[in-house]
């Protein structure tokens, strides 16, 4: 543990040391992800300013849930996206050689090889844009209780890295997997723009048990805002437990079908 | 003339190699109603009509607008122009005995009509699966006058797209600025809702750029709204077309002198 701890510094480090080459790019994912937000509120403002509640949610309860999906958007951008973004191309030209080769957890190394502060300004924004929701809420939020929410936070990025590392660990059994990550992309940024109290019927076992992005922003908000039931919070941590597990397996499984170069 | 239609032609025959991916892109055509669906249904439960919409009205807004969007294909352009550039490979469209913008205009032309099929037999499925009691003018006019404006729209989109890949000459990565404009467009243009439904303000000033009438008013047209707009909105459109020829002519002769054609 403490050996994968310096392992994954040491990769921070050298990663912060390359990034300062390229400062123009640094800070580019705040403003294309920022962008996308700021056009997602815009949305739910103009809907606002027609109706009062969309699926029981008022404007404050939507604006938790827009500056949860960003900081977790934020998070994942930071931490794993760019190291675990390129796998399939790894898979592909037998690239992943050079990690299978080196006395580290491989997975360990993709994951944090890649590390992006880029995204941190916009995960402050997004933390200001939850406060600023839970203020329009007028709800009694304690220490604790925004530690909590924290938490959930952490489970559900934890949640979209399984999702992702599902649809790039397929390339180990197909020639190509560019279809089915467009579908995740896809399916992701629907239930960013829609909150999971809009899924009923067919959409709720396919957003919520399926392909559970529907739950990534909503549980959370669901939490702060004092709604969500223990059955609730309990079925949260149990999708992720088992996403989890699925991942660590499959990608096991894929490592085992890999077969180098043109695989 | 001649030269730009077997371009066309020859971008219609090659999108038949990939089929897959052209139903992949059709289905997820999809989405866009699903999200529409979800999200209306669930308001139009409280109220009737909302900014002159009904629930069949605003979905027949978004499967038109969706249509539509799919039609320009206009976002190759600049992607494929900075790639070129980047590669230093962009040299192929300086030396073949065609105008550059011509040229990127007759390939988007070929790959939309070629989607054109799919996506409009697309919208009538979409039209049943959901049951959408279909709401379409049926004024010759303002069909006449939204297929006009969809013309130049999309004329005007590969005119914009060809100026932002134009600018990797000077900024060497237009990843970003790409990236940022397609998230600005999706709202704009009226593909996350209708921009009636935005401040009166807001909506005047967006008569004045020509992002309203790309798709925005050529949905309101056919759905049957909107039609004082019809005219004023074909002559922005094409002003606005007009000043980017200018700009693209200026912007290539003066940025060209920086390509060395080595790549980045």
């Amino acid at each position: 543990m403490k050996n994968n701890l310096r392992f994954i510094l040491a990769l921070i480090r050298m990663k912060l040391s390359k990034m300062m080459v390229f400062r123009l790019t640094f800070f580019g994912v705040v403003f294309v992800d920022g962008t996308l937000f700021l056009m997602q509120l815009l949305m739910y403002q103009a809907i606002y300013s027609q109706v009062d509640t969309i699926g029981g949610w008022t404007r404050g309860e939507m604006i938790i849930f827009i500056g949860t999906f960003s900081l977790i958007n934020a998070l994942n951008m930071s931490i794993f996206f760019f190291g675990t973004y390129d796998i399939p191309n790894k898979i592909k030209n037998g690239d992943l050689d050079h990690y299978l080769t080196k006395p580290v957890n491989p997975l360990l190394r993709l994951t944090f090889e890649s590390v992006d502060p880029g995204s941190i300004p916009l995960a402050i924004a997004s933390i200001v844009l939850i406060l600023y929701g839970v203020k329009n809420l007028e709800i009694k939020a304690t220490p604790v209780r925004f530690i909590a929410y924290f938490l959930f936070v952490l489970l559900m990025t934890l949640l979209w890295y399984d999702l992702q590392m599902i649809v790039r660990t397929i390339p180990f059994f197909t020639i190509s997997a560019a279809n089915i990550a467009r579908m995740g992309d896809t399916v992701l940024e629907l239930c960013m723009k829609l909150p999971g109290t809009l899924f009923h019927g067919v959409y709720k076992v396919l957003f919520y048990l399926v392909l559970p992005y529907g739950i990534m922003a909503t549980i959370p908000t669901q939490f702060i805002a004092g709604q969500l039931t223990p059955l609730g919070i309990l079925y949260g941590i149990f999708i992720v437990v088992i996403f989890t597990g699925f991942t660590l397996w499959f990608w096991r499984f894929g490592l085992r079908h890999y077969k180098s170069a043109s695989s | 003339m001649k030269k730009y239609l077997e371009i066309a032609k020859i971008i219609f025959k090659s999108q038949l190699a990939w089929r897959f991916d052209i139903a992949v892109n059709v289905l997820f055509t999809i989405v866009k109603i699903i999200f529409a669906y979800l999200i209306w249904n669930n308001i139009f439960t409280d109220q009737q009509v909302i900014a002159g919409f009904t629930f069949h009205s605003m979905l027949s807004y978004y499967i038109i607008n969706s249509f539509l969007s799919q039609l320009d294909m206009s976002d190759s352009v600049s992607n494929e122009i900075s790639s070129k550039i980047r590669g230093g490979t962009f040299s192929k469209y300086m030396v073949i005995p065609v105008n550059i913008q011509g040229y990127f205009i007759a390939q988007s032309a070929g790959s939309s009509v070629f989607y054109l099929i799919f996506n409009f037999i697309a919208a009538i499925v979409w039209i049943f699966i959901f049951r959408i009691r279909f709401a379409f003018t049926a004024h010759p006019l303002y069909i006449i006058a939204a297929l006009f404006m969809m013309l130049i729209g999309l004329l005007f989109m590969i005119q914009l797209n060809y100026f932002l890949g134009l600018l990797t000459l000077k900024f060497q990565d237009i990843g970003l600025f790409l990236m940022i404009k397609n998230n600005i467009l999706l709202f704009i243009t009226g593909s996350m809702i209708p921009l009636t439904l935005l401040p009166g303000i807001i909506v005047e000033v967006m008569r004045y750029l020509p992002f309203y009438y790309v798709t925005y008013l050529p949905s309101m047209l056919l759905i049957g709204r909107n039609g004082d707009e019809m005219l004023p909105g074909i002559i922005l459109l094409s002003v606005w077309s007009v000043i980017f020829v200018i700009i693209n002519k200026f912007t290539y002769q003066r940025l060209r002198v920086k390509y060395d054609g080595v790549g980045i």
